[in-house]
């Protein structure tokens, strides 16, 4: 294990190291040997979906092929369900790996008998990136908060948008969609909160990004007003204190935290 | 044509917040928000009843299209069904949500229980019926084929009076 200093450069190099690499927040693209492999390679939508079927399962051990078909074409025969599967795991086969000889095993796409996994050690993907920038983060963050601060940086950069945006109505993607969502959630908040006297235009950046995931995140708005008042800009906080009321009445039908008020009124108050 | 299975789901974010009200007095406040993954449609509620509508109207949704090729009066007998397991649903749910949000330890232990009672009862009632017999003898075997075969009997002079009365209507 690294020391933890060089834990973050670890966690990163670990990208340039592996020549498969997977991109999955805010759009999917797939690198081979540093080369983005275009959409056309993938002849048909199934085996994408397939890819990325693999890709959220990740975490799960081996899926039995039958499991597999029924989570993806549960709506189709089940002969055209083997049918999908087999095309669209040669299409993967052939998108990222063209040089493996017919029948030889697959080094990314592990099967034993009927059961398949993704050998995730030999890919890098921006999600489980994201997950140890976090974990680490968080394990750092009241021994060492400025190394926590960089991790959470880091993680804030790799989430350019919401999990494989492509399937946003698939029932599969989405439950791995919302736990990456609350985990970049907490860490930009943690990190904008982090910022406030140090640098108050991140914070400010940081609490509007995280509005844009979730416009009734509340702190996000509190951030927002502590960061203006640092940046002496009082009409901006005090409109954040107004738009974060708007949108809570609106959406909930419920005032801003006491919180929230007492920091309202503080500004105010201020001549 | 129709079809018979048909899956839908949900993601149900909450977030507590816990404050002091003016008067000094812990609250507690669940902001909550909710997305029908097949259609995208989301509502943000901080009442759990504005869920189960939510909830409620999507699956109605769902069951209107997956039975608009039936005659209407089948129609409105699937819809009176599921509306009344829905009713039962808003009735019971918000409180055992609230329930499992204070206490989800206890909750699943609780269900846990339950399905082992039943469990339970059923390999009693069963071995009870099982040993019953596990130490029959001879004689009781004898006694069993004698019962058996009186019902029989009964059976068959029972059904004799029905074709009786069938053949008197005809």
């Amino acid at each position: 294990m690294s020391l933890p200093e060089n834990h973050i450069e670890t966690i990163l190099k670990r990208k340039e190291e592996t020549p498969l690499k997977i991109d999955t927040l805010g759009y999917f693209q797939v690198m081979l040997q540093n080369q983005i492999i275009p959409d056309s390679q993938w002849k048909r939508d199934i085996a994408v979906q397939l890819f990325q079927f693999f890709i959220t399962i990740r975490n799960q051990r081996a899926l039995h092929k039958e499991q597999i078909i029924y989570q993806l074409w549960g709506d189709v025969s089940q002969e055209a369900g083997s049918r999908n599967f087999k095309a669209a795991l040669h299409n993967i086969l052939k998108v990222i790996e063209p040089d493996k000889p017919s029948r030889s095993p697959s080094q990314y796409i592990i099967r034993q008998g009927l059961t398949y996994r993704f050998n995730k050690e030999a890919i890098w993907i921006d999600i489980d990136c994201l997950d140890e920038l976090i974990t680490f983060g968080n394990q750092e963050l009241h021994q060492n908060p400025s190394l926590a601060a960089t991790a959470y940086q880091h993680a804030a950069e790799l989430y350019q948008g919401i999990y494989l945006p492509n399937r946003i109505y698939e029932d599969w993607a989405a439950e791995e969609r919302e736990r990456i969502q609350v985990l970049v959630l907490g860490a930009m908040m943690t990190l904008a909160k982090f910022k406030i006297k140090e640098n108050p235009m991140e914070s400010i950046r940081l609490a509007k990004r995280t509005l844009s995931i979730d416009a009734t995140w509340e702190d996000a708005y509190r951030i927002q007003m502590e960061a203006y008042m640092e940046e002496g800009n009082r009409p901006m906080a005090v409109r954040a204190y107004r738009q974060c009321q708007q949108i809570l009445q609106k959406e909930f039908e419920i005032d801003p935290l006491p919180e929230t008020k007492a920091l309202f009124k503080k500004i105010s108050e201020i001549e | 044509m129709s079809k018979i299975e048909e899956t839908t789901s949900f993601v149900i974010r909450f977030t507590q917040k816990m404050f002091n009200d003016e008067n000094g007095e812990a609250q507690v406040q669940w902001r909550s928000h909710i997305r029908h993954i097949q259609s995208g449609k989301e509502q943000r509620f901080s009442d759990f009843s504005k869920a189960i509508e939510f909830i409620q109207s999507q699956l109605a949704e769902l069951t209107l299209q997956a039975m608009e090729d039936k005659p209407v009066e089948e129609q409105k007998g699937i819809l009176e069904k599921s509306f009344n397991i829905w009713k039962k649903v808003a009735l019971d749910y918000p409180k055992k949500m609230m329930e499992t949000i204070k206490d989800p330890k206890a909750q699943v232990e609780q269900i846990q229980n339950q399905v082992s009672q039943v469990g339970e009862v059923i390999s009693q009632s069963l071995e009870t019926e099982i040993n019953q017999w596990r130490a029959a003898s001879k004689a009781d075997i004898s006694q069993l084929l004698k019962a058996v075969n009186s019902i029989a009997a009964d059976m068959n002079v029972l059904k004799a009076k029905v074709d009786e009365i069938a053949k008197d209507k005809s």
